[in-house]
């Protein structure tokens, strides 16, 4: 989808105005012969500006049982909304009026997930007051980051960066599991990442970190990987004993290999799961409780950058 | 698996300790069809331990390279993946190895000890009867015999497949040599009814929700109707089927585990024992099926496929079927109505049915309430109030459904019965797993709550053995025959319209 700025939000949707969106509402539902009415779990606020919204529609489409509401941050009092089967979009409004909005729209009684794709990160205090779970995704995530850390007391937060390791998280601790790796844990000090997305290697260094307390002794070393996938490697060891993660050629999967005396201990390969957007979101609306672990992370993480 | 920070707040557990899989019977169909397939989704999903390995064992000569290729043509055909580009599937390959030989030789067996040993001290060894019923005796054995039931290091189990026994008698003996090698927490008998997602959701929506176990009882149910139907006659399992039939393929294993999971109290915690305990209350509770002196219960009906047409396509009847007897008796359609002796559920009939070559492949369970007490609308609505219903859908489209009365719009009180739908496949996203899969990686954390038990085993046993023994004494009666593509025979109408009901229309 081109991210042109005059491209409508939703653009397969009803252009309406706030006080018409029962109304629209009505009307694509009328159309519809769904075979089984789904049932719905879920509310989904995605905030951001405007092109990046236009990304997370794609996203939307695919997600199922949930009502999403889109919002594009402005200076609109009386903004653009389109409406379609599942998603609102409101287009330009005003910022302190986002709470008033969501507030009219969400589903009663079921959870809210805000899904925030970047704008002030003061915007953060409001969302963290009426969604359950905040998930950020945001290119340059440093300033949310610091704003979260305030709030942890009143919002469950969680960073898309983070989702996208769940995969890599679980297979260093499965490997971890066998006893000559944990007997060895200690002294496997030296770490190294390679990875396109700098945060999100840093966000995995911290989640490292905060779990096997180390204190000063880990050395780490983040090498960039220029267009690589956002992991490509890891490297936890300590010359003898090792622990391997890396991305294999198709980028569809990750190999996992144990190291023990220098020779190649135990090793897995597994799917690295589906790391779109959709998938990416998907698993967060599957999580109800506060991720303390990602809550470690965070606090291990250098505030500075 | 051991505990240590990294597994803190993971979102994908628990995976078990390393483990090996020993499946006997590598050769053959179910390995071919459920459990391979299945061993690839775990692998792919992250599920299974770094230190993974497979050991298939049968009398054909495969080799390692042939064991492989079965596998990778196993899930071309059952999971669509192609193995030579896969690298998920390319990692499990290395991990599977065949052993070719008789089951009932000793000399198989410490080669086994030897790779089992090769594996790693510390590795869980899981094994499976992926064979025919009449093997499994002697693989219990032969396994006790050489010192592999147990090991200081590292758990030992079982699992074993259904048939369990053919009848009480046979079952007991089973049982009887399985807990001559292994203890009961060790063995785990399938049912693959219970891996299904709805049939375990079928306990969270009685038991996490506060508003239908007050009603689930003889004051608010009217009566419940199980069931089981298939579009597949016999097909290539005629040798097994025509001993079997379907009291005993069906009835006697699932649906008595569904049943159960109906019927039963709520148990004290959700733990394997206090689950299990109710769910054998409520089977012990189940009136006998055979009553004194008289001839076979009326209470039972059972018949056989004749010729017809299911799904566009013109079928034999199941006596001409290729290995089936001109003559054969063999039920291939059973119904019966089945009564609880409890406070819960006196005076509450439940009507089983299940059956091969029906017009469609659905299995469910049907709670229908008693109508409101009274019949306010008679007067102003033309049509008559459609009792509730509550619907749990085990397949093929698992979910939960609810029939209501609502209004119809419009300026008349006219009255119409709506269906409000809860779908697995849509409520949430991702995939639903193939219960071979839950069952197995359940087996491997040695997880027994969604096995059966012995005593639950034994009990189905001593409920339908009477009514094979009663069907055998009254000698080769001629057996009621029903069109294939048709709901059963007239016979099983009656046993509803007796009691004033009809069986659901599906
Ligand atoms: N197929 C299914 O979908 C399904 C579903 C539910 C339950 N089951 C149960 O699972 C078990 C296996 O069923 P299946 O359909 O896979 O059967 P199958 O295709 O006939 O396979 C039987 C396997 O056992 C081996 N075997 C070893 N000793 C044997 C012996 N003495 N006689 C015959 N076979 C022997 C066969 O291989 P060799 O000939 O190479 O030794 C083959 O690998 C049975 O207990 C069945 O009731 C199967």
């Amino acid at each position: 989808m081109s991210t042109h700025a005059s491209e409508p939000l939703l653009p397969r949707g009803i252009e309406t105005s706030f006080a018409g969106i029962d109304a629209a509402f009505a009307q694509v539902g009328h159309g519809q012969r769904l075979r089984h009415p789904r049932g719905l779990t879920a509310t989904v606020i995605v905030i951001g500006p405007r092109e990046r919204l236009l990304e997370a529609t794609d996203a939307l489409e695919h997600l199922v049982g949930v009502r999403a509401i889109l919002i594009a941050e402005g200076a609109e009092t009386a903004p653009t909304v389109r409406v379609t089967d599942y998603a609102i979009a409101i287009d330009g409004l005003r910022g302190d009026y986002i709470n008033n909005a969501v507030a009219a729209l969400r589903l009663s009684s079921l959870p809210s997930l805000a899904w925030w794709r970047g704008g002030a990160s003061a915007s953060l205090e409001g969302l963290a007051d009426l969604a359950d779970r905040l998930v950020l995704d945001t290119a340059d995530p440093q300033a949310g980051w610091n704003h979260a850390r305030t709030l942890l007391d009143r919002a469950a937060f969680t960073d898309l960066r983070w989702t996208r390791l769940t995969r890599w998280r679980a297979l260093m601790a499965h490997l971890m599991d066998i006893p000559e790796v944990r007997d060895a844990a200690a002294s496997m000090t030296a770490l190294r990442v390679d990875a396109g997305d700098a945060h999100l290697a840093h966000l995995f260094v911290a989640w490292l970190r905060s779990s096997l307390e180390w204190g000063g002794k880990l050395t780490v070393d983040v090498r960039n990987a220029p267009g690589g996938a956002p992991l490509e490697a890891v490297h936890l060891g300590n010359g003898r004993q090792g622990l391997t993660l890396r991305l294999m050629p198709g980028r569809t999967c990750i190999e996992a290999v144990a190291s023990v005396d220098g020779r190649p201990g135990a090793s897995q390969t597994v799917s690295l799961g589906d790391q779109g957007l959709a998938a990416l979101i998907n698993e967060e609306l599957r999580i109800r409780a506060r991720d303390v672990a990602f809550e470690k992370a965070l606090a291990a993480l250098d505030p500075a950058g | 698996m051991h505990d240590h920070p990294l597994l803190d707040g993971l979102r994908i557990e628990p995976t078990p300790g390393p483990t090996s899989i020993v499946i006997f019977g590598a050769s053959g169909d179910l390995t071919q069809r459920k459990l391979l397939p299945a061993l690839y989704h775990l692998s792919r999903g992250q599920r299974l331990p770094a230190r993974f390995t497979v050991i298939g064992v049968a009398r054909t000569a495969l080799g390692d390279d042939g064991f492989r290729k079965k596998f990778r043509d196993s899930i071309k055909e059952f999971a669509g993946v192609d193995a030579e580009s896969d690298d998920v599937a390319a990692s499990l390959t290395q991990r599977m190895f065949y052993m070719s030989g008789e089951l009932d030789e000793p000399a198989l067996y410490d080669r086994l000890a030897v790779r089992l040993r090769e594996n790693g001290g510390d590795h869980g060894v899981l094994y499976y009867l992926a064979i025919p019923p009449s093997a499994y005796r002697s693989v219990v054995e032969r396994l006790g015999a050489a010192g592999l039931t147990a090991a200081e290091r590292g758990w030992r189990r079982i699992i074993v497949e259904k048939p369990f026994g053919t009848d009480l008698h046979s079952a007991r003996a089973l049982n009887h040599v399985l807990h001559a090698h292994f203890s009961e927490e060790q063995v785990f008998r399938i049912d693959h009814y219970l891996g299904k997602e709805t049939v375990q959701n079928l306990m969270v929506f009685r038991f996490a929700n506060g508003m239908f176990e007050p009603i689930w009882n003889r004051r608010y149910i009217d009566h419940v109707q199980i069931t089981a139907a298939e579009t597949v006659g016999v097909e290539r399992r005629a040798a097994y089927y025509e001993g079997a039939g379907a009291l005993r393929d069906m009835v006697q294993n699932h649906l008595m585990q569904l049943l159960t999971l109906v019927a039963m109290e709520p148990p004290i915690a959700f733990t394997a024992e206090s689950v299990r305990d109710r769910k054998m209350d409520a089977l012990l509770s189940v009136q006998p099926l055979v009553d004194g002196a008289h001839g076979p219960s009326p209470r039972i009906v059972r018949a056989q496929y004749a010729a017809g047409w299911v799904l566009g396509a013109e079928v034999p009847g199941y006596r001409s079927e290729p290995g089936v007897a001109p003559g054969s008796t063999t039920e291939t359609y059973v119904a019966m109505r089945l009564h609880l002796d409890n406070w819960r559920w006196a005076g509450v009939p439940f009507y089983l049915r299940t059956g091969k070559r029906l017009p469609k492949r659905t299995t469910e369970i049907a709670i229908q309430f008693r109508r409101p007490p009274m019949q306010i609308f008679k007067r102003v609505s033309p049509t008559s109030v459609s009792p509730n219903l509550l619907i749990v859908n085990v397949q093929p489209d698992e979910g939960i459904s609810v029939r209501f009365e609502a209004k119809l719009p419009g300026t008349r009180m006219q009255l119409a019965p709506v269906m409000m739908n809860f779908r697995y496949g849509t409520a949430f996203g991702g995939t639903v797993p193939e219960a071979y899969e839950t069952l197995l990686l359940d087996a491997m954390l040695g997880e027994p709550t969604l096995f059966a038990r012995h005593d639950f085993v034994e009990a189905s046993w001593a409920l339908i053995t009477p009514v094979l023994e009663r069907w055998r004494s009254a000698g080769p009666k001629p057996i009621p025959q029903y069109e294939a593509g048709e709901w059963g025979p007239a016979e099983v109408d009656v046993l509803m319209a007796e009691d004033g009901r009809r069986w659901r229309t599906l």
